[in-house]
């Protein structure tokens, strides 16, 4: 009876608990088939995510940086939201294109920030790459075999999938050739890839699970 | 007309899916109930995201860059949730922020429920810096001038009165960021960080096995791969948490599904066969 | 150059800017309606163009000693204007969702219901959304119906929804790997070798199998020959040959497509911001 008593809606944690099994279990009765149970909290899911984001953006962004600053008397921040307001003239058919005025701030701006990007982000791994030692000299006596080794299959793996890469000329020959063992050392990444994305999604289900076994039925999962 | 009896192949190969969802979720159950823990290998990034994160002195100042939503709970959460129970171990002050509106409430909360157990207080040992939709201008913002770019935390107080960001001018006066994400955003923090701002990164797996390459140039000092990442690091730390409950069921359905695509491949490779028979 | 909010002068000032703004703002569409194509073009190229260039000369141009160049004061004002603009982006997919869904609604078009259901939950959580991130803020008072029904639609619902809604994808994956992975070329072979060789190594399940199925050695002694037997049988433990397969072949296969991306990135980002890509602007 105690357990009973656990497991039923009788309190707000508990009742909050059932909420969340029903959501679930509603969301997965899509897998058996398409049906308006379903269907209602897919709508319901996203009209929650919309208006979810209202708040963060609201008091986080908008209250912080433009109505704040405007309580405190800095005047000069009053141009922002009106002009940024031009966004919203998308869907207008005759005005919709003084939006691409900010829209063209926007992606201005992120082309701009672009080159610092290529500088701290490409250019160490470029640096990383021309660094790694092919043999072993007095200039770096630690250096074992099979660095220089596991060095030189980078080497290779990496000139490899970027002749595969280029398509500014024809592949021909001895050029398509290496471009072919870059398609199968590219296969190697995507394998990769692969692996990790199926662990990643198994991991969501497992969350889900993990709820409806240990929060809902109160049942010891994980080992013990 | 006799109409053709299917093989046994032939109907493996057209099962309904709904019977594999069912195996896939029996699978999950029963392993997730087997009370059996396997030790974790820690992997070379684990060790060095959990030995960089050693190396912090109690006092220093970490950033934890939470984006996150519910979507990718089950790998996040537990990473989260072990670097925090870290830093709070160690007595590291640390301010989280977030570029995903659900990440604000969802840190926010797990930072305060962790904080209670540890005895941090909100303010004097840390402090979160609400949502932003743009990181990039946020890091170079910090960068240059925390307190002006940040204005207030997410309760209001602004941040030149927090006791947290005592001697705190700018990110530069950070240790490290520690970027708990599902999606790309630690390619912002590498491009646009101050110089000696280490990096550490904890994705979902999704995302990790691009990762390696900064991992090798050493712009990431060390990585925890979603779920299982997150079992090593909590092993490491001799704590059970949602990574450990986790793992049976993450490597068990990996079984399941290379037994799946082994027999996938050989009851075509037996139709073909039947056929040319 | 701040206004006294003190006073009534100062809010009465304060409040004729905004509108004056607004006003502005709204006021100048007619008159940029009035320029040709080509004016409207140039216009946005020129805003495009400046934005660019404040960030990409803050960025090229030398620093003083305290890491500073004559630009680096204007990167915290824009980062507040780019922050404001972009939540009024985001806003835009809201209000595109919402219209449509309102179109629905007042055109009663089909399953219609659906939509007034979206509406209602739209409506209910934005509302309690942004009292609680106000209330935290301590602009506006907290009942406490308002803290239990936050968390009722955030914490109960809207976080159980959607972490069920992408946990399903678990199962498409799971059908997909029955039904579409044919090992019908090397390319594909050598893919599912991979995967299958992550899948098992990353995982403690690839270290038991190793020592109890395969009897190999859980451990190499430092003094050991690299070539020696015990080295080899090491290195062919499920963990070590994933971990190889990650940081020696998928490291140097991602970093060679993320020369191709900044290249690509690169060359992209000055087309955009020189205004050089059709269709954008």
């Amino acid at each position: 009876m105690d357990w009973l008593q656990q497991f039923l809606p009788l309190n707000e944690g508990r009742l909050g608990v059932w909420i969340g099994v029903v959501c679930t279990l509603a969301i997965y009765s899509i897998l058996y088939r398409e049906n308006p149970f379903y269907r209602f909290f897919e709508h319901l899911y996203i009209g929650l995510a919309a208006g979810y984001s209202l708040g963060p953006l609201f008091a986080d962004i908008i209250y912080k940086y433009w109505v704040d600053p405007l309580l405190k008397g800095e005047w000069y921040w009053a141009p922002v939201v009106p002009f940024g307001l031009y966004l919203y003239f998308i869907y207008n058919e005759r005005y919709g294109w003084v939006s691409r005025i900010i829209i063209g701030l926007l992606i201005g701006a992120s082309a701009g920030l672009f080159f610092q990007a290529f500088s701290s982000r490409y250019l160490p791994q470029l640096n990383s790459t021309l660094a790694k030692p092919l043999w072993i000299t007095d200039a770096n006596p630690d250096m074992v075999i099979s660095g220089v080794i596991n060095n030189w299959i980078f080497i290779i793996f990496l000139l490899a999938v970027l002749t595969y890469f280029t398509f500014s000329f024809e592949h021909r020959g001895a050029v398509k050739r290496v471009a072919t063992v870059g398609r199968w050392f590219l296969m190697i990444g995507l394998g990769a890839m692969f692996g990790n994305t199926v662990m990643a999604r198994m991991a969501l289900l497992i969350g889900r699970i993990y709820y409806l076994l240990s929060d809902w039925l109160g049942i010891p999962v994980g080992g013990g | 007309m006799q109409t053709e009896r299917k093989s046994f192949w032939d109907r493996l190969l057209t099962i309904d899916r709904r019977w594999l969802y069912l195996a896939l979720f029996v699978n999950i159950v029963v392993f997730l109930l087997l009370p059996l823990r396997l030790p974790a290998v820690v992997s070379g990034p684990v060790r060095k995201f959990y030995n960089a994160m050693e190396r912090l002195q109690p006092g220093d100042m970490v950033m934890v860059s939470s984006n996150w939503s519910a979507s990718t709970i089950a790998e996040n959460q537990p990473q989260l949730e072990a670097v925090l129970r870290h830093l709070m171990r160690k007595k590291v002050r640390f301010t989280i922020m977030s570029v995903e509106a659900q990440a604000r409430d969802l840190s926010l909360r797990l930072a305060q429920r962790l904080a209670k157990e540890y005895g941090y207080e909100y303010g004097r040992d840390w402090a979160h810096f609400g949502f932003y939709t743009d990181l990039i201008v946020a890091i170079k913002g910090m960068t240059n001038d925390l307190h002006d770019t940040v204005k207030q935390d997410v309760k209001g107080t602004p941040t030149r009165e927090l006791p947290v960001l005592q001697g705190i001018q700018s990110l530069k006066d950070y240790k490290m960021v520690i970027d708990v994400t599902p999606s790309g955003t630690v390619p912002d923090w590498i491009s646009y960080r101050p110089k000696n701002l280490i990096v550490l990164y904890c994705p979902t797996s999704v995302m990790a096995a691009e990762a390696y390459t900064f991992l090798d140039s050493g712009q990431i000092e060390g990585m925890l791969t979603g779920a299982k990442g997150a079992q090593e690091y909590e092993q490491l730390l001799g704590v059970v948490g949602l990574g450990t409950r986790f793992i049976n069921g993450i490597q068990f359905s990996h079984v399941l599904i290379i037994l799946t695509i082994l027999v996938g491949n050989l009851a075509l490779l037996m139709k073909r066969l039947a056929q040319e028979a | 150059m701040l206004i006294d909010m003190g006073t009534t002068g100062g809010r009465v000032l304060m409040a004729l800017i905004v509108l004056g703004f607004f006003v502005l703002a709204f006021g100048l569409i007619p008159l940029l309606q009035t320029l040709p194509p080509q004016g409207r073009r140039a216009l946005i190229a020129i805003v495009t163009f400046l934005a660019g260039l404040f960030f990409a000369t803050e960025f090229f141009l030398p620093l003083t000693e305290d890491d500073k160049n004559f630009l680096t004061p204007g990167v915290v004002p824009a980062q507040r204007v780019l922050q404001v603009i972009g939540s009024l982006a985001l806003g835009l997919g809201t209000y595109g969702l919402i219209r449509l869904h309102l179109r629905n609604v007042v055109q009663k078009r089909g399953q219609w219901g659906y939509s007034v259901v979206l509406m209602l939950a739209f409506l209910t959580m934005a509302t309690f959304s942004i009292w609680n991130t106000l209330a935290e803020k301590k602009l506006v008072a907290q009942p406490e119906f308002q803290k239990r029904g936050f968390t009722l639609l955030f914490d109960y619902t809207l976080v159980q929804l959607d972490a069920s809604m992408f946990s399903i994808i678990a199962f498409y994956i799971y059908s997909a790997a029955f039904r579409a992975f044919r090992v019908r070329s090397i390319e594909a072979s050598i893919l599912m070798f991979t995967a299958i060789v992550v899948m098992l190594g990353i995982v403690p399940l690839g270290a038991y199998l190793s020592d109890h199925l395969l009897g190999l050695p859980t451990q190499v002694s430092p003094e050991a020959h690299p070539f020696s037997l015990e080295s080899i049988l090491y290195s062919l433990r499920l963990t070590e040959i994933a971990s190889w397969l990650l940081n020696q072949l998928n490291a140097p296969v991602q970093r060679a497509i993320e020369f191709g991306v900044g290249i690509g990135g690169l060359a992209m980002a000055i087309r955009l911001w020189l205004s050089l890509e059709r269709g954008i602007t």
